[in-house]
């Protein structure tokens, strides 16, 4: 994950109040409230259809979305303001959209509508596709181009004219893994050192986790859960972020104090060691990487490890090279992620007696009643 | 048979030997349509773009009316064009029948709606992800408009052919209007029509080839200018 930068002392460049949109009686999006620093790198996270692109498309002057847009300290009212808007910024989206030109006169393309002379165009044309790692492909026609170049040379268009906010919608949703993984590589590297604040819409956790300074969760047109990286991937406020970031363990009882220490009770009767979190009925949620595995119960103090639960292997399903172990503890379902290695090490297959232990910090306890519904950042 | 082979003969021989009358009657007929062309260009292309661009009442019906324009025979074009210049028309006033400008006319109402309708089909087929491409590009209007038809060039290039072909060969309505005056407003098809009347085959004959040798050579330079563009893709 990329280092948090300061992204509280810094000016804020965009600002949109109250955007509604609906089409058709449906509510597409309704934000009341986004705010971007400079340099800042923000990710919409959510699933299909949750709104990212219709707000991204807001947010670049594309389309018109009630409320207030706020660019570094103008209100963008009137289609001249939106053009301003879009000539200060620029959009890549999941698809390269390159012109009928040159590799070279595309890229330089932004630039001469905003009334650049050719030379100079193309002279930044090249620096920008250099920073890509794309300039020998300047001569060639789009039509030659496989669907990764493509994307970068559309990347390096977007940078060519130096844009204050980028906007990137699903940019690698095309892409084939390997490509994915080196494209997102670089642009983390381009990210960290350019100034340009980033608005990137995904439906994809992994790029999330590359590329985020801070994340906004959103689903059904709204913002539901926002805050720093660290915070949204890693503490998810609803059952419907932690589900989308893949926690599998999903344990329903209550949130008890005993003895100093919350003690989370499931409903089966088991119960085990968490963090803080209000008393009452509440879901408990363990990532699966988490969790550990030991044939035997370590013997006490020999781990950090402040749950260790004895249970029974119901399933072993393959997620690639790792396993996924479900885990049945005394009626609290587990999930337990493990290499294939350790898989057979510990002869995992369904009836096996094992022990699954994890620490009381990794327990996210999240309010039993929002199991559906919609809570703001701070819950 | 021997006939035909004379009338060719002859034709040949008609086409090299400089005639100056029928060379007349070829640059008529590329002036009429040519200029009608330009016009029918000039008005069709910026009206299919508005129509496909942008949504306002009567939006529908303008693009119904369009269709069936494409559609109408030119004969029909014809006796609209003839009833409006007629000495009694609306427009009888300007004493345009049986003149070039009146054909002109005519043609350009038969290739308006071939070329307002072949760019709204063009630009409506284009991906709409170019459109946001292109605005968010920051182009403005103006600039939007000309990348977006640069976009389709190819299917607008298709149009221009078919608008062409369509007027340059077209018969009825420049007879009806332009009165196929011997030296004033005959054209390639009329003049065919009155030669091959008057029993003159080899006359009809060599303009026939014209005609289509001037398809051909249209159809052939905008087919070039076509493959380039979908080889730059």
């Amino acid at each position: 994950m990329a280092e948090p930068r300061a992204v509280c002392e810094a000016g804020t460049v965009i600002e949109a109040r109250d955007v509604r949109v609906a089409r058709g009686g449906r509510t597409i999006v309704d934000v009341p409230a986004f705010a971007l620093s400079e340099g800042e790198t923000h990710v919409l996270l959510g699933p299909n259809g949750a709104g990212k692109s219709t707000l991204l498309r807001v947010l670049n002057g594309l389309e018109e979305g009630g409320g207030t847009i706020v660019f570094r300290g103008e209100k963008v009212a009137s289609g001249a303001g939106r053009l301003r808007l879009r000539r200060a910024t620029a959009a890549v989206f999941q698809h390269p959209y390159l012109l009928a030109a040159s590799v070279l006169d595309n890229v330089a393309g932004g630039l001469r509508l905003r009334g650049t002379g050719r030379d100079a165009a193309r002279e930044r044309a090249v620096a920008a596709l250099d920073l890509l790692g794309v300039s020998h492909l300047a001569q060639r026609t789009p039509a030659r181009l496989s669907g990764g170049e493509a994307q970068r040379v559309s990347l390096a268009r977007a940078l060519a004219v130096d844009p204050v906010i980028l906007f990137l919608d699903e940019p690698m949703a095309s892409l084939d893994p390997p490509t994915r993984r080196t494209l997102l590589a670089d642009l983390a590297g381009i990210f960290a050192t350019c100034a340009t604040a980033v608005v990137w819409v995904t439906h994809d956790r992994e790029e999330a986790h590359a590329v985020a300074d801070t994340v906004s969760f959103m689903a059904e047109g709204r913002v539901i859960q926002s805050g720093t990286a660290a915070e949204v991937l890693n503490r998810p406020a609803t059952a419907a972020v932690a589900d989308f970031l893949g926690v599998e363990s999903w344990i329903e009882g209550r949130v008890e104090r005993a003895d100093d220490a919350l003690r989370f009770v499931g409903d089966s009767g088991a119960a085990f060691v968490c963090g803080e979190a209000p008393e009452g009925p509440a879901i408990a949620c363990v990532h699966p990487e988490d969790v550990v595995l030991f044939r035997q119960a370590p013997a006490a103090g020999s781990t950090s490890l402040r749950n260790v639960l004895p249970g029974r292997v119901t399933g072993v399903r393959e997620r690639g090279r790792l396993r996924l172990v479900d885990v049945d503890c005394t009626g609290l379902p587990l999930v337990a992620l493990v290499t294939q290695a350790a898989c057979d090490e510990l002869d995992l297959a369904p009836g096996r007696s094992l022990h699954a232990a994890f620490k009381a910090t990794a327990v996210q306890v999240l309010p039993r009643a929002s199991h559906l519904g919609v809570a703001g950042p701070e819950a | 048979m021997q006939e035909i082979f004379q009338g060719i003969g002859d034709a040949f021989r008609l086409l090299f030997s400089g005639d100056w009358d029928i060379w007349q009657i070829v640059l008529r007929s590329l002036f009429v349509s040519g200029i009608a062309l330009a016009v029918a260009l000039a008005l069709g292309v910026p009206f299919g773009t508005l129509l496909a661009l942008t949504g306002f009442p009567g939006r529908r019906f303008l693009v119904t009316l369009i269709n069936t324009g494409m559609g109408v025979p030119p004969v029909v074009v014809g006796l609209l064009v003839f009833m409006l210049l007629a000495r009694s028309g609306p427009l009888g006033s300007l004493h345009l029948l049986y003149s070039m400008k009146a054909m002109i006319i005519a043609q350009i109402l038969i290739a308006l709606p071939i070329v307002a309708g072949l760019t709204l089909a063009a630009l409506q087929q284009l991906d709409e992800g170019y459109r946001l491409q292109i605005l968010a590009l920051g182009a403005g209007r103006l600039q939007y408009f000309r990348l977006l038809l640069r976009e389709v060039r190819v299917p607008l290039m298709a149009a221009v052919m078919a608008a062409f072909g369509g007027i340059i060969s077209e018969v009825g309505a420049v007879m009806m209007v332009g009165g196929n005056l011997e030296g004033q407003t005959q054209v390639l098809t009329t003049g065919i029509v009155q030669e091959t009347r008057m029993g003159q085959f080899s006359a009809a004959i060599a303009l026939a080839v014209i005609l289509m040798l001037l398809a051909f050579t249209t159809n052939y330079a905008m087919t070039i200018v076509q493959q380039k563009g979908a080889r730059r893709g």
